[in-house]
């Protein structure tokens, strides 16, 4: 009796074990929580495209898992065994899953490598294309965009007074309130200034890594810092911009102590919560160089725009799946223009289709949720994508020895230490070098 | 001065000395040690020398020579086939890859580069492998040489009945600490070696292990510490001297406040001290980060602390308590303060139990002999109570250098100081937390670990050997 039990039990553990091993390892996607559902629907079409097509059942379960997109490939590069066959991460991780030996895999499929470059804006595909041992490759597909943009409460302001700072400096002044709360000290919250055009010829006037190289950075010139007092007195202003509270920008925002909040569309529910049915939405002012700010050959008057790091998220593929035959056509098919335009229907996510303004439907601004929209779309045409996608190491140089942290303290200038025009410049020379990897 | 400096270096090279001398004799003893049953030995314990287990498998103790051949020969496949975990071998491959760290590159469309980092851990783990074997081929030759002094003696062989019955009985403490080291050895001393390795390498924000390489860099980030012009060199010395003022104050804040505390509830005639204890305790029953995350928001701009000085004219705009003060010193006050609600409780809860066990004979005979109440307190409960706590005081000193949640959640580090990692309220072990989690200067962080290790283990052995507590151990009754 005892011997059959300890037979059974054998038999049962085998039989587990059995099942266990044979089957093979699911295909996994990682992408956003919020697109998660949408992304499992559509890839149960895919399969059943694909055994239309081949005739035979698609070799794979698909499993569809949410993923942080902000932290997906510090997670992946921790363990990229364990990691999934495609992930979704933002363009400028480019570099660093590219870095050494690279974890990630080229893109070779003709039809999806001209399925990107016929539908993304020429920017994105400049920054998804690294030279790899001499050849040229694409290494992510965009489906997804976003910028930065204003929330505003509409209680204290009009659509008129966010066209520019100064209206809004303005406003805060008659209510004694601050213009403006930036949530971060980080290079993407300083962007609307770093970035900052001429209004009327859309010139640009900081250089960063361009075309992807290194030395095609520049900082220091007239009209940048003509840009950065302006910025001083902007920020060193009681009535003006701040670093939000240690309460959180949402309290400002609430509490009416800042009318503006500079934010991307991953802060829309927050600022909402906030504000409710007075928050709206604008693209970002324009502000003019006074007398007080010009410097050089720049003239008083000069109207900029504000700008705003643009970002892409976008598909990669991991190197180390056993699956990467599948990998490209399933890309093909979750970025195409169509899908993309159902996923802005019911996720209202920002597309990176290039044409989605005029051929996608629901793009109005009739809801908080269109005019989010349009004013990202806006913000592109003063916008660049994060430069930092090629290389690795150009993400570590804009970062490192907390250049951010310097240039918002020339803004803030607490303790009076950029005073005068010298001290100023002297700061950005140091930023500059600290962006061409000098340790300074 | 010259002269107690030369005083002081002869002091010193005297130790050494001793210390070399010392090692020497150990040495020499050992190899004698070893050396003994190979000379004294049966031909079995001549043999396991060789082959472990073969001394006992001569004397016809199967079991235990069984066990000692199957661990040799588990330990020779290991070593001589390198099984790979995640494509990195264990084994004497991993010795050299340790020195080595890696040398294959790999590319995007071959293979990926060895990682540095598994091959680093691997190597220590190999290390550990092989003082484990070590120890155990010692113990094959020494049972078999116990055994044979037996038999000199005219007794058989332990059985393996025996052996065992001997490790629940007289070898029970050897039982008991056997996965105790083991535990300790896994997660204590790997981990920490391999930190220390860490401390030798170029292993930062631009390396990704798998994908780059990184290298041994001898003692250059040590020496970046006290020259050039980096992070490091500039902050080091700040952060380490407001690490030790918080830790000071935060330490003796909470003691003295614990203790005046517990003097109060315990003061004949205060009603309901249990239900004063139990308020106090509820602080330590929350978790901390809840407590200081709402003590946070209290303080913050648009919290209630700020609306109440606000509505009573106190203030007339918000004031920035915590990582947006104005100032440092606003910052450090701040925490210091707050700890004090975290802090204060466990102190008054030890002291009350202190109290409460003071012999009343001992108030009785002082005030006999006509001693004040202040008299009774500074002569007998005082040194009573330092007396029990210093072992306490000092553990929380060291708790107070690496206190790493309060910092953290209360200012983040903050107010920065711009072109550093550190901020104004950084402690060693939150600047190590940003150096390495969140820009990836593993190797910096390893270095200020290191630092970090050395400063509170110092401090903990001379106050506790200085202590009343340690010298007088046995006349605490």
């Amino acid at each position: 009796m005892k011997n059959k039990i300890l037979i059974m039990i054998l038999v049962v553990i085998s039989s587990v074990t059995l099942y266990g091993c044979s089957r093979s390892k699911p295909l996994v996607i990682w992408v956003g929580a919020e697109v998660q559902d949408f992304f499992q629907e559509k890839m149960e079409e895919y399969v059943i495209m694909f055994e239309e097509r081949e005739g035979r059942a698609f070799p794979f379960e698909v499993q569809v898992r949410a993923a942080d997109t902000g932290t997906a490939a510090g997670t992946f590069l921790d363990d990229m065994d364990a990691g999934p066959d495609i992930l979704t991460v933002a363009h400028d991780n480019l570099g660093r899953l590219l870095s050494g030996a690279g974890a990630i895999r080229p893109i070779q499929n003709e039809a999806l490598i001209a399925q990107i470059e016929a539908t993304n804006p020429q920017a994105f595909i400049d920054v998804i294309r690294a030279d790899v041992q001499g050849q040229s490759f694409l290494f992510g597909v965009p489906y997804e965009a976003q910028s930065l943009i204003l929330y505003y409460n509409r209680n204290y302001l009009s659509a008129e007074d966010v066209e520019t700072w100064e209206g809004i400096w303005e406003v805060a002044q008659t209510n004694n309130v601050r213009s403006l709360s930036i949530t971060g000290a980080d290079g993407f919250n300083n962007s609307f200034l770093v970035l900052a055009s001429d209004a009327e010829t859309g010139e640009r006037f900081v250089r960063l890594y361009e075309e992807g190289v290194l030395e095609n950075t520049e900082f220091v010139n007239d009209e940048m810092i003509s840009i950065v007092r302006w910025g001083q007195a902007f920020f060193s202003h009681p009535n003006g911009a701040r670093l939000a509270s240690d309460s959180g920008w949402e309290a400002d925002l609430r509490t009416g102590t800042s009318l503006t909040v500079i934010g991307g569309a991953w802060h829309f529910r927050a600022a909402q919560a906030a504000l409710g049915n007075d928050l709206g939405v604008a693209k970002l002012p324009r502000f003019t160089i006074t007398e007080d700010h010009a410097h050089g050959s720049v003239s008083p008057n000069t109207v900029m725009q504000s700008g705003s790091f643009t970002d892409t998220k976008m598909f990669v593929m991991n190197r180390s799946s056993d699956k990467l035959e599948y990998l490209e056509d399933i890309l093909l098919f979750l970025t195409t223009p169509e899908v993309q335009e159902q996923s802005f229907l019911r996720n209202q996510t920002l597309p990176a289709y290039k044409n989605a303004l005029e051929s996608f439907e629901g793009m109005t601004a009739d809801t908080i949720q269109g005019q989010l929209i349009l004013a990202q779309l806006e913000m592109f045409n003063h916008g660049i994508p994060q430069p930092f996608g090629r290389e690795a190491r150009f993400n570590v140089f804009y970062y490192q020895r907390q250049a951010p942290d310097r240039l918002l303290a020339i803004f803030r200038n607490t303790n009076n230490q950029f005073n005068t025009v010298e001290s100023i410049i002297e700061e950005m020379n140091l930023i500059e070098r600290i962006w061409l990897g000098e340790r300074p | 001065m010259i002269e107690s400096k030369n005083r002081l270096f002869n002091r010193f090279m005297s130790k050494i000395k001793h210390f070399i001398a010392s090692f020497t004799n150990f040495l020499k003893r050992s190899i004698k040690h070893f050396k003994r049953p190979f000379k004294e030995g049966s031909k079995g314990t001549k043999g396991s020398y060789f082959i472990m287990g073969f001394g006992n498998l001569y004397h016809k103790q199967y079991i235990k020579g069984g066990l000692f051949l199957t661990l040799q020969l588990l330990f020779l496949i290991i070593f001589f086939t390198n099984p790979k975990v995640n494509n990195t071998p264990i084994g004497f491959q991993a010795i050299r890859n340790f020195f080595t760290l890696g040398t294959e590159v790999g590319d995007i469309f071959g293979g990926l580069a060895d990682n540095s980092m598994l091959m680093m851990l691997f190597g220590v783990v190999t290390f550990g492998l092989i003082a484990v074997f070590l120890a155990t081929y010692k113990s094959n030759i020494y049972s078999s040489f116990y055994s044979d002094l037996r038999l000199k003696e005219g007794n058989k062989p332990t059985t393996f009945k025996e052996d065992l019955a001997e490790l629940l009985d007289s070898r029970f403490h050897i039982l008991l600490l056997t996965p105790t080291i083991l535990g300790v050895l896994t997660f204590t001393i790997l981990p920490t070696l391999f930190m220390i390795f860490i401390a030798f390498t170029n292993f930062d924000r631009e390396v990704v292990p798998g994908l780059n390489l990184f290298e041994w860099v001898g003692f250059a980030n040590f020496t970046e510490i006290f020259t050039g012009q980096g992070e490091i060199a500039n902050r080091f010395i700040p952060v380490l001297t407001w690490t030790l003022t918080w830790a000071f104050f935060a330490t003796f804040s909470c003691y003295i406040g614990g203790i005046l505390l517990a003097l109060l509830i315990n003061k004949p005639g205060v009603r309901l001290k249990k239900l004063w204890r139990t308020i106090f305790i509820l602080t330590i029953a929350l978790p901390q980060f809840i407590s200081l995350l709402a003590v946070q928001q209290l303080l913050s701009e648009h919290g209630p602390v700020n609306a109440m000085l606000m509505q009573l004219g106190i203030l007339d705009q918000p004031f920035a308590f915590l990582g947006q003060a104005r100032t440092a010193f606003t910052a450090r006050v701040s925490v210091i303060v707050i700890n004090l609600w975290i802090g204060i409780p466990f102190t008054m809860l030890m002291t009350s139990g202190i109290l409460m066990n003071v012999p009343k004979d001992t108030y009785e005979a002082a005030q006999i002999d006509g001693a004040s109440k202040f008299q009774a307190f500074r002569n007998i409960t005082l040194p009573y109570i330092i007396f029990i706590t210093t072992p306490y005081l000092i553990t929380s000193f060291i708790g107070n250098i690496t206190s790493f949640n309060i910092i953290f959640f209360l200012t983040g580090g903050d107010p920065n100081v711009p072109g550093s990692v550190a901020g104004q309220t950084d402690l060693l072990v939150t600047w190590l937390y940003s150096l390495t989690i969140e820009e990836g200067d593993v190797n910096i962080g390893s270095v200020i670990a290191i630092f970090t290790f050395i400063i509170t283990a110092s401090a903990t052995l001379l106050s506790y050997r200085r202590s009343k507590a340690y010298k007088e151990e046995d006349t605490f009754q």
